[in-house]
């Protein structure tokens, strides 16, 4: 990243009590950017989350907004907009009541908190909904007007706590394009914590992947998926099947899988011959049908199944069981379970990684 | 059914019995105090009570000294039961023990530490004016109060996730102020309501601490009345029957429009 950091997280660590949640965690966010921490839970993504929102104190290191060091500032001196899991909507106020409160905190006039309300209504597009009260909206309508609360008093941070957790498979996804389109529309600076990692490739301008208190890889979301860093990442962001095998050709990229040998790899350049490594293969990188260039190995069918646009085929190489998804094709039935079948593979698309 | 007949039958008979056990001393103590004027029924008991100054003066005084303490007990209350939850919750058993103390701690030991503490000759004289034992007396019956105002507002707290409203509040620049009273106590006033009247109801009956602190109370007042006259007693006690009941009505009717908490209805 090459532009000025808006949000500056620099050697962050956090402790409660002997246990150690966050480690020297370092993340530049520009302006305007959409940053998703992602990872399991307990990986520490919620407590840096929390520390740039004032809830939380670090043990080491600085927080900085747009050059101002917040660290030990309280949460109401911090200007964050901050969206909940829970929605934390005040039950007592309405819709309008909600997002007009930190307007009226900070001590606005009656017609800018009504004009602004009005604007955020139009925004999250439920403008007839002003005098409504929590308990009377849905789920995806309460986490609507939590955002547009959150954004009223047009804050330098938003900062987004696993905000779609709570909702239906289906609201989830139309929830989340929205998000997306108002934080573009409003060009304002992100932080979006999820453990789904769809969600975080689908919304995010670059993905910070975490575990156990460390940030194992920070990119785009086609670099965290198609070039992980680490194995965790490998593993942990999409669908991932995992080869033993063993370096025989260094200078030709071969390796030996099985025994059988299979040409033409990226093999990381601390690896020598002889040494065992491991190849991660996606299930949209395998092939049913060869192209030049293409590897294969042969395995055999365990289970087919039909999703509709995809069919995920389960193959069985020796000891090692493989996803394999291919788009489906009326014209062509699926292969039958105990088949053998060959699996061809662009030798690129193949991670390997040092066991 | 035959069963079931039985069974049914055993129910309502235990109904009407405790519905008998309750009401007919009521009904007994309606009538009598209807019976002041011999043959026929008359509301005389009533109209000497309303009339006499004696309790113009002591009742207004209890609803003024009861008013104090709702006030002064929703103030150390609510920021203590709302702090106590929010950042020692593992105190909670301590303080709720604390608040216990009032109900095995009797009136009679209070009052006589305040009198020992707060007398004339002593570092803070608070006996020695009308005022200052007022205080003491409204400090007194914040105390026997103490467990049912904690206990109203801590349960009043369980239904609300106060810590996630706290950090929606903090994140939208509001002080511990703001928060407190515009976001805590709005959604726990039923249950401060409910607190209010059990206080109301207590200051108005309570006995030992007014009569030993010698202020014009509402509950000496029913004693001395209960001790030198007939009727008036009855009148009386039906007219604080009336006042207690006529605030849980209230508690009931301000309970319909309390804020509902956040349950989200059903995504269309």
């Amino acid at each position: 990243m090459t532009e000025t950091p808006y949000l500056e997280i620099a050697g962050i660590s956090k402790s409660f009590g002997s246990t150690q949640v966050v480690r020297q965690a370092d993340i530049s966010v520009a302006r305007g950017e959409f940053v998703s921490f992602l990872g399991p839970s307990g990986c520490g993504k919620t407590t840096i989350l929390r520390m740039v929102g004032g809830f939380e104190t670090p043990s080491q290191g600085v927080i900085r907004i747009d050059g101002r060091d917040v660290t030990h500032l309280k949460p109401s001196q911090r200007n964050i907009g901050m969206v909940f899991q829970s929605y934390a909507l005040f039950p007592n106020l309405t819709v309008a009541g909600n997002i007009g409160f930190g307007l009226k905190v900070a001590g606005a006039s009656r017609g800018e908190i009504s004009s602004r309300v009005e604007e955020m209504l139009a925004l999250i597009k439920l403008p007839q909904l002003a005098d409504r009260y929590p308990w009377q909206l849905s789920g995806g309508q309460q986490q609507r007007v939590a955002l547009a609360r959150a954004i009223a008093p047009r804050p330098s941070v938003l900062l987004l706590d696993e905000p779609l957790s709570a909702l239906d498979a289906k609201i989830r996804v139309s929830l989340r394009e929205e998000i997306r389109a108002i934080q573009r529309e409003l060009g304002i600076t992100t932080i979006f914590v999820t453990h789904d990692q769809e969600e975080a490739l689908s919304m995010s301008d670059r993905v910070m992947v975490m575990n156990a208190g460390r940030i194992e890889q920070i990119g785009t979301p086609f670099e965290v998926y198609n070039r992980p860093a680490t194995a965790f990442v490998a593993s942990f962001v999409g669908t991932l099947s995992l080869l033993e095998a063993v370096v025989s050709d260094r200078a030709s990229g071969e390796v030996r899988v099985e025994g059988v040998p299979l040409a033409g790899l990226r093999i990381p350049e601390r690896l020598a011959n002889g040494d065992a490594v491991r190849l991660a293969l996606r299930p949209e990188s395998l092939r049913l049908d060869g192209r030049d260039g293409d590897q294969q190995f042969e395995a055999r069918v365990t289970v087919v199944d039909f999703l509709g646009s995809v069919i995920r085929i389960r193959l069985q190489l020796g000891g090692t069981r493989i996803s394999l998804d291919s788009f489906n094709d009326p014209t062509r039935p699926p292969p039958s379970v105990d088949e053998t079948m060959q699996v061809h593979f662009d030798p690129q698309s193949v991670l390997v990684l040092a066991d | 059914m035959t069963r079931l007949l039985p069974k049914r039958l055993w129910s309502w008979a235990a109904l009407l019995f405790g519905l008998a056990y309750f009401i007919l001393p009521l009904i007994g103590m309606t009538e009598f105090s209807l019976k002041m004027r011999r043959g026929v029924y008359s509301f005389d008991a009533y109209v000497k009570v309303l009339e006499d100054p004696k309790f113009q003066e002591t009742f207004s005084f209890s609803v003024f000294m009861a008013l104090f303490t709702i006030v002064f007990g929703v103030l150390l209350v609510v920021p203590t039961a709302y702090w106590v939850r929010l950042k020692l919750p593992r105190l909670r058993p301590y303080i709720e023990f604390v608040t216990l103390l009032p109900l095995v701690i009797p009136a009679i030991v209070i009052v006589f530490g305040y009198i020992r503490l707060y007398n004339t000759s002593s570092w803070l004289p608070l006996t020695g004016t009308a005022a200052g034992t007022n205080l003491l007396l409204m400090f007194g019956y914040a105390t026997l109060s103490l467990p049912y105002m904690y206990r109203a507002v801590d349960t009043g707290l369980r239904t609300i996730d106060i810590a996630t409203l706290t950090e929606a509040a903090q994140s939208l620049g509001a002080g511990w102020g703001t928060i407190l009273g515009r976001i805590i106590l709005p959604n726990v006033l039923v249950a401060v309501l409910s607190g209010a009247f059990v206080t109301f109801a207590i200051v108005l009956g309570e006995f030992t601490m007014a009569a030993l602190l010698n202020r014009p109370a509402f509950g000496p007042y029913m004693q001395l009345l209960g001790a030198n006259r007939a009727y008036e007693p009855a009148a009386l006690a039906v007219i604080a029957f009336g006042i207690t009941w006529g605030c849980i009505a209230i508690i009931q009717l301000v309970a319909r429009f309390a804020p509902k908490p956040a349950t989200p209805v059903k995504d269309l």
